[in-house]
This record gives structure tokens, C-alpha cells and sequence, in this order.
């Protein structure tokens, strides 16, 4: 595999608002990118860099090694699926479709041939002479996605492709989008906040905030070992729990937790609530059931301890009792399940 | 619709009133038109045609209609393009600067027309283009931007940016852009304030008044000099096809305004 | 910036046919009150010592606020009924506001001289059936010429205030009479406070029109009573006196923009054209 995209030192302010800082990011051929994070993250604004209709302060753009920094959006070569699609309401299905072929002035015979290729590549074939307004949203949302691919980019850009749809649909449209990416074999490039449509599409997640790049890696990866608090919190829920390291172990609440990749210093520990369970183990704490709810396939419980208030989530048909406010329990954790993660200050 | 509030009796009155004063004397022009009598009057004994067909036998009358017509058509075309063009960059690009020149061109709505009349009176000296066609078409042409680029502004302000940006991310060039995506959507605007530029040319009088005299006799300037002259039933008939021909482009302009709607 | 050439450069016709043809011509008057007939202040000394300038002024200052004061009185009522009318009755009550704002305005002056002259449909019915002996003077005096203006000024009141009086929330309406307010408790605690601002618009609107009016005051006028804009034509193309005739000009020109100016705010010409349906 070799580098698609490459963002060099890429950042843009709006007077002494900062939008986007520092942002470094290789793209592989190939891969599903995500750019992931809350609403003024700046995702949209290196999108916005990556296509060209936002001129970077500072840095670099690279598409193949070739600098597109300095050319306008329509000398890049990347196909867009816009928010809300931007579809032209005045054009039909097919007439949408031919449109990027149309300004590269290609014949009326290549333009056909290709639209009825994009056509059944989204499976709406038969759809071509309808009006967009005569499509329902997801329909819509297809035909943006051939619009986008029928000129065979080298990159895709989607920028928040799925927000405007509801949620079942958006789970189905998620399955597609993935078989496509697989099928088409193109970089894609997406900007959601959705986390959980994040972690579902994509080889490659960047979580930003605040303008900055948090952690780029894949789902897993970032899912299993945060390095941050932010990013622990954002993608998933976490229990944070503060100590004293020394090697192997952490001092915490009056407790002492074995923890495999403790060395010294404060520290806090990332813990993800279906990490711990009802019984016995390398970290074993009294508790008792402040609150719970029933969640279908599982149960979410807050347990008080000497650690403090822990979200602790059971499956269902593991639960050795039914919860109780004030029951009595004891809980566990194993040594390597919780993560040590930076304390960034301004974690949401 | 205010959910069944009504006007009461007095703000019932005094509108119907006011809808009256502002229709009535404007009708009164068309039985005056058909009277049978040789002097501004009501119809005496019966309808009469023959003051229509004063006009339409008057080589004056006639010339200056014409004359009007090529004049006010002119003027549009340029109103049109340099208007839409503005308007439409002034949007994509909105920015303090722009912002300030579309102000700007909003001027000659504001300026009353005697001060430009009297400025170009001498200007036009200069450039040799007093009593000239020309003349006058720059003269209404300028003057009637301003119609083009509100009514312009209007329909662009549910363009939705994006397209314009996706149409760009596709490889289209401004040109394509333009011709493509923007102007058939905004079309309906670029008609309305097609028509009003139409209608202010056609209509304008105080300009006319200052830099045309003898080779340039548009029909309002005979109109001028009909009423300060000699009243005559034919005025009435001329008035007549006057607002026949406003009512037929404002019914132009709401149909062009409904198909925008859908 | 440079990405966007193509883009600015779609504003230059519009901007130089604006700068070559209407800016200069303008600036130009502007220039000559200064220069003829020699440079310095004397036309503006005008103001103060001239008996035929401090008459114009203050003629075209009377009758300006009379012609305001009377299309904003007709005008809110009108807008009021508008505003309140259902769907289909409020096309009708628009079509009998914007067609008379787009018939030609010589039109409009002819058809006030047929009916106001002393041998004017008015006079003659009124001798007819007897209520008069002796034709009444209704037009080529101030009388006429606020008859002409006022109709000429009422549509471009009416926009103005029909598009405040648009966005006030019904339910406000039916929630204070609910709560027991009178009908005129309605309108003076509720409608009146929040359609001012479209009042204001409309004065503001309506003033400055006043002021530079040509035409109706000049057909209606008779020549008899002399506002500032035919006053001007009259300097101009008949006494060749450019230095007082721009002078006038200019100050007209300044009074417009700085009463805009001050009203920047309430006034909004792009709403008053582009919403006017």
C-alpha cells in the first residue's frame, strides 16, 4: 500500500479563532478514513482543505505526492458527497450523474454508457429520469454517491453522509456504504460525529478536538487503548479513575489496583464499564447498587466503592442477580483492563 | 391568516377606503378613453373607438411608442447581464466589501432622478451623447441595475451554496458553474428584475426630459408635452394602453414568481 | 483571493457602468455647487439670505411631512387589513397595492388632472347635481399635489409595514385576547408596538421619495407651487444658474443620505423590493 493523502503541518485560523492546528495525516490508498469528533472539532474544515473550497493558513495538501494546496476544488480530482447531498433540484437522476462528465466534455455516448454503470452500482437502476424531489432520502443519498464516483476519482470525500437519514436507515446505508468502499476500491474520506458509525465504517479513525488531531488508529485500537481522557470519553463510555502509580500497581481511593503497565507518578486510569464484572478477580472491591436500568440486552449499573461511583454494564443472561438499589456486591477488574490515559484539560 | 382576527369596523373602512382612492382614479382614465366627445369627458351619448385610432394613425405616437420600446429593451439587456452577473458573484463571494458595493448599487433607487438627470445633462455633453439612443440606454440601463440585482439577490438566497460547491468539486468551471447549476435555478429571479428594469425604462420621464430633445422623443416625453399642452381624449387612450401594457408584465412577473414557488 | 478571480470579476460591468455612468455625473454635481458660478460657498450663502431658496425649501418640507404623515396614516390601515385578511382575499388587497406602484407615474398625474381640473370630472358632477355653484380649486395648488403625491406614496408605505406586521406571531394576538384584552386593548398593547419598526421604515422611506418628487408635483403643481426638484429643472434649463441648481441638488442629495443614515437600521430597500409579493 502506498500514501493516498498526506495533510503536512495543514492549519487554518479565522483571525485568532483557531479552526484547525498542526493537523499531520497520511491516508493509504485504499483505506475508509474517518475524521470523528464533535461539532467545531475542525473535521469539516479539513475536509473543507482537502477539497479546496477553504484555503489552509498554513501547510501542505499532498493527493499521490502531487501538492493540490494551491489549486482550486475543481483541479483535484475528488468525488463529494455533500451534507444534505447537494443534488441539483433542477436536473434529473441521470442528468445529476452526468454532470461531472459533462464539464470534462465527454461525448453524450461515454456519458450514458457511464451513468447506466454508476446507476447500477448504486442500484437504483430505472431511477434516471426522476426528479431528486421524487426520491426518498436514501434514494437521494445514492445518487449523490454515483454523482460522486461515475468520473472515478482518485478520492472520495463524504461529509456527514448519513446524518439526515433516520436511524434504521442509517444502519442499513452503513452495511452499503462499506460494501461500495469494498467494491470500488477508492479512498473514502468521511467526516461524522457519530461514534458508533465511526468505529463501523471505517479502517482508519482521526478524533479531533478542539481543532487538534487526537489519535488516528484503527477502531479497535482506539477503542481498546485510548491515550487520552478525551478520547476515552468520546468514543464509548469510561470510568476515570485517579492514583499513584508505582510498577505494577496503582494506589487509588484508599485501594490498591494491580494495573500491568503501571510505572510512577499521578495517573489516571481509563476503565470501560463492560470490563468489569460480578465476582472475583485480579481487583476485587465491596460495593452497593446505587442506581440501574435494564437496557434489553443488558444491564447498566452504578456501583458506589471505594473508587468512587462505577458504571459498570452486565450482559443480561450474565447477571448472577437481579439488580437491586442498595444490594450488596462485589465487583472485579482484571490487571490489564483499564487504560492509563493523559488528563487533556478541557475534556468534555 | 391571523388565527380569525379580524380588522375591526374602522381599520375596515378606512382600508377599503384607501384600496379605492389608490385603484379608482387610475381606472377612470379607460371611460374617459372611449368617450364620444372631442374634449376630456365622460362618455356623452356612447363608446367611441375614434381617439384609439388618433393614436394609432399619429406617425408621432407611433414613432415614440417604438422608439420607447427599442430603448426600454435595450436598457434591460444591459441592466440584466451587468445586474445578474453582480449579483451573483456579490453572493458567492460575501464579503464586507461586497457588501458595500451591493449597497452601492442600490444608490439610483435613492438618488432622486432630477440630480442625475442635471449631472448627465452636462456629462452627456462631453461624451457627445445628448439626443442620442445610446444615451438613453446607458442612462436607464445603469439606473436599472439596481431592480436587477434585488430581485436577483432574492432568488439567490435559497440557492443553496452547497451546489454551487459541488458543482465546482466535480470539475466544472466558473463559466459551466454559471450556465449549468446557478442561472436555470435563478432564472425566475433574472425574469422579474428583467421586468421591472423593462418597466423603469418604458416609464422614465426626467432623464429623458434632460438628455433628449428633438432625434429622441420617447413616449413618455410625449406624454409630458401632451399634458402641459393640449388635454385631449387621445392622452386618456394612450394612458389606457400604458397601463395595459404594466398589467401584462406584472401578470408575466406573478406567473414567473409561481413558478419559482413550486 | 486569487482563487476567486473568476468571481470578481463578474462584479466589474456592473460596477463599471455604475462608477463611469451614474457615480461620476453625480460627484460632478456635487462639484459644480462648489465651483460656478466661482469656487467657494456662495451658492450655499443662498440658503440664508435668498427669499425664493428659503421658500422652496420650506414649501417642499410642508408638504413632504403632510404627503408622509397622510400615506402612512392610509397606509397602515391598509397594510392592517392586508395583513389580517385570509390567503385568497390577500392577493386581491395586493394587486390594488403593487399594480398602482408599477403604472407609470405621468399616467397616474393625468388621471388626477381629468378628475381634479375645474372642468374635471369632480367639479363637473359636483355642479351637476348641485352641490356647487362654482367649480372648486382642486388642482394646481399644494391641494393637489398631495392628492397626487399621497396616491403616488401609499404603496411604497404599505410594503414596508406589511412586511413587519407579517412576522408578528398570530398566536400572540389570540393569546391576549384570551387573557381578556379588549380588541383595541389588542392593538395598541400588542399590534401597534410590534409592526413600529415597519412604521418607521416606511416614514423614512416615504420622506425621501418626497423630497426629490418630480413629476406629480409638477403636473399637479401647475407650476404654481414649486417643490425642490422642479425647482431645480427650473434653474437649470430655463435661468442657466448651474451654480445654485447644484447646490439645491446637493443638498437634497446630503438631506436623503443622512436621514438613511440615521435610519439604517429600520430601513431595508432589498426587503422593501425583493419581498414585495
Amino acid at each position: 500500500m502506498s500514501t493516498a493523502l498526506e495533510l503536512n503541518a495543514l492549519s487554518k485560523r479565522y483571525g485568532s479563532f483557531v479552526a484547525v492546528e498542526n493537523a499531520e495525516l497520511r491516508v493509504e490508498r485504499g483505506a475508509f478514513l474517518t475524521l470523528l469528533g464533535p461539532s467545531g472539532s475542525g473535521k469539516t474544515t479539513i475536509l473543507m482543505m482537502i477539497a479546496g473550497f477553504t484555503e489552509p493558513t498554513q501547510g501542505r495538501i499532498l493527493l499521490d505526492g502531487r501538492d493540490i494546496t494551491a489549486l482550486p476544488p475543481e483541479r483535484r480530482d475528488f468525488g463529494m458527497v455533500f451534507q444534505g447531498y447537494a443534488l441539483f433540484p433542477h436536473m434529473t437522476v441521470a442528468e445529476n450523474i452526468a454532470f461531472p462528465l459533462r464539464v470534462r466534455g465527454m461525448t453524450k455516448a461515454t456519458r450514458d454508457e457511464k451513468v447506466r454503470g454508476a446507476l447500477d452500482l448504486v442500484q437504483l437502476t430505472g431511477f434516471a429520469d426522476r426528479l431528486p424531489k421524487q426520491l426518498s432520502g436514501g434514494q437521494q443519498q445514492r445518487v449523490a454517491l454515483a454523482r460522486a464516483l461515475v468520473f472515478d476519482p482518485a478520492l472520495l470525500l463524504l461529509d456527514e453522509p448519513l446524518s439526515a437519514l433516520d436511524k434504521k436507515l442509517r444502519a442499513e446505508l452503513q452495511d452499503e456504504l462499506r460494501a461500495l468502499h469494498r467494491r470500488v476500491g477508492r479512498t473514502f474520506i468521511n467526516v461524522t460525529h457519530d461514534q458508533d458509525e465511526a468505529l463501523s465504517l471505517s479502517d482508519t479513525v482521526a478524533i479531533l478536538n478542539h481543532g487538534r488531531l487526537q489519535q488516528v488508529g484503527a477502531p479497535a485500537e482506539l477503542y481498546e487503548r485510548p491515550r487520552t481522557r478525551f478520547v476515552a470519553d468520546f468514543l464509548g463510555k469510561s470510568n476515570f479513575i485517579r492514583g499513584r502509580a508505582e510498577p505494577g500497581l496503582v494506589h487509588a481511593g484508599g485501594v490498591t489496583l494491580r494495573q500491568h503497565d503501571a510505572t510512577s507518578g499521578d495517573v489516571l486510569l481509563s476503565l470501560r464499564p463492560e470490563k468489569i464484572a460480578i465476582a472475583e478477580g485480579d481487583n476485587a472491591l465491596d460495593g452497593r447498587i446505587a442506581s440501574w436500568s435494564y437496557l434489553g440486552a443488558g444491564y447498566a449499573l452504578v456501583v458506589d466503592t471505594a473508587l468512587g461511583a462505577l458504571r459498570v454494564h452486565l450482559p443480561s443472561w450474565r447477571a448472577p442477580v437481579a439488580p437491586a438499589e442498595g444490594l450488596q456486591l462485589r465487583i472485579a477488574f482484571a490487571a490489564d483492563a483499564a487504560t492509563i490515559v493523559q488528563d487533556d484539560a478541557d475534556a468534555p | 391568516m391571523m388565527g380569525g382576527y379580524k380588522p375591526g369596523w374602522f381599520a375596515r373602512t378606512l382600508s377599503w377606503g384607501t384600496a379605492a382612492y389608490l385603484v379608482l382614479p387610475i381606472l377612470i382614465v379607460i371611460p374617459v378613453s372611449l368617450t364620444d366627445q372631442r374634449f376630456l369627458s365622460l362618455p356623452h351619448h356612447g363608446l367611441s373607438l375614434r381617439h384609439y385610432a388618433t393614436v394609432f394613425a399619429s406617425p408621432e405616437w407611433i414613432g415614440s411608442i417604438l422608439q420607447s420600446f427599442w430603448i426600454a429593451l435595450a436598457a434591460t439587456v444591459l441592466s440584466v447581464v451587468a445586474g445578474t452577473l453582480f449579483a451573483v458573484a456579490a453572493w458567492r463571494l460575501d464579503r464586507r466589501s461586497t457588501q458595500i458595493l451591493s449597497a452601492l448599487m442600490l444608490l439610483p433607487l435613492i438618488v432622486p432622478s432630477i440630480v442625475y438627470a442635471i449631472g448627465l445633462y452636462r456629462y452627456f455633453g462631453w461624451w457627445d451623447l445628448l439626443d442620442r439612443f445610446l444615451g438613453v440606454v446607458i442612462a436607464h440601463g445603469v439606473t436599472g441595475i439596481p431592480y436587477v440585482v434585488i430581485t436577483v439577490s432574492a432568488a439567490l438566497a435559497s440557492f443553496d451554496p452547497r451546489l454551487e460547491q459541488a458543482a465546482r468539486g466535480m470539475g466544472a468551471s466558473l463559466p459551466q458553474v454559471l450556465r449549468w447549476v446557478i442561472l436555470p435555478r435563478i432564472m425566475p429571479g433574472v425574469v422579474s428584475g428583467a421586468i421591472f428594469a423593462f418597466i423603469h425604462s418604458w416609464d422614465e420621464l426626467i432623464i429623458v426630459l434632460f438628455i433628449a430633445s428633438r432625434d429622441v422623443f420617447t413616449l413618455p416625453r410625449r406624454i409630458w408635452d401632451g399634458i402641459n399642452e393640449n388635454l385631449d381624449p387621445a392622452m386618456a387612450a394612450v394612458a389606457v394602453l400604458l397601463i395595459g401594457m404594466t398589467l401584462i408584465l406584472l401578470l408575466l412577473d406573478m406567473l414567473v414568481r409561481r413558478r419559482r414557488d413550486d | 483571493m486569487r482563487r476567486d478571480a473568476g468571481w470578481w470579476a463578474l462584479l466589474l460591468p456592473a460596477f463599471l457602468l455604475l462608477s463611469v455612468f451614474y457615480i461620476v455625473p453625480i460627484v460632478q454635481v456635487l462639484a459644480i455647487s462648489f465651483m460656478e458660478p466661482e469656487p467657494g460657498f456662495g451658492n450655499y450663502e443662498r440658503i440664508a439670505t435668498n427669499l425664493s431658496v428659503q421658500r422652496v425649501l420650506l414649501t417642499t418640507a410642508r408638504i413632504c411631512i403632510i404627503t408622509t404623515a397622510i400615506a402612512l396614516f392610509l397606509g397602515y390601515a391598509l397594510a392592517y387589513a392586508i395583513t389580517l385578511a385570509s390567503e385568497n382575499a390577500r392577493r386581491w388587497w395586493l394587486l390594488c397595492v403593487l399594480v398602482p406602484l408599477w403604472i407609470s407615474v405621468l399616467v397616474r398625474a393625468f388621471a388626477w388632472v381629468t378628475l381634479l381640473r375645474r372642468q374635471g370630472l369632480i367639479n363637473q358632477t359636483l355642479m351637476e347635481t348641485g352641490v356647487i355653484a362654482e367649480p372648486l380649486a382642486l388642482v394646481w395648488n399644494e391641494f393637489g399635489i398631495i392628492v397626487g403625491m399621497v396616491h403616488y406614496m401609499v404603496p411604497y408605505a404599505v410594503l414596508p409595514m406589511l412586511a413587519s406586521m407579517r412576522e408578528i406571531d398570530p398566536r400572540l394576538l389570540a393569546a391576549a385576547r384570551g387573557m381578556g384584552a379588549s380588541r383595541i386593548q389588542v392593538f395598541t398593547r400588542i399590534f401597534f408596538p410590534l409592526s413600529a419598526p415597519g412604521l418607521v421604515a416606511a416614514g423614512v422611506l416615504v420622506f425621501i421619495f418626497s423630497l426629490g418628487f418630480y413629476v406629480t408635483p409638477a403636473i399637479l403643481g401647475g407650476g404654481r407651487t414649486l417643490m425642490v426638484a422642479e425647482w431645480i429643472s427650473l434653474q437649470i434649463l430655463d435661468l442657466i444658474r448651474w451654480g445654485l441648481g447644484t447646490m439645491m441638488a446637493t443638498l437634497l442629495v446630503v438631506t436623503i443620505l443622512v436621514t438613511l443614515a440615521v435610519f439604517s437600521r429600520v430601513v431595508n430597500l432589498r426587503r422593501l423590493f425583493g419581498g414585495a409579493r
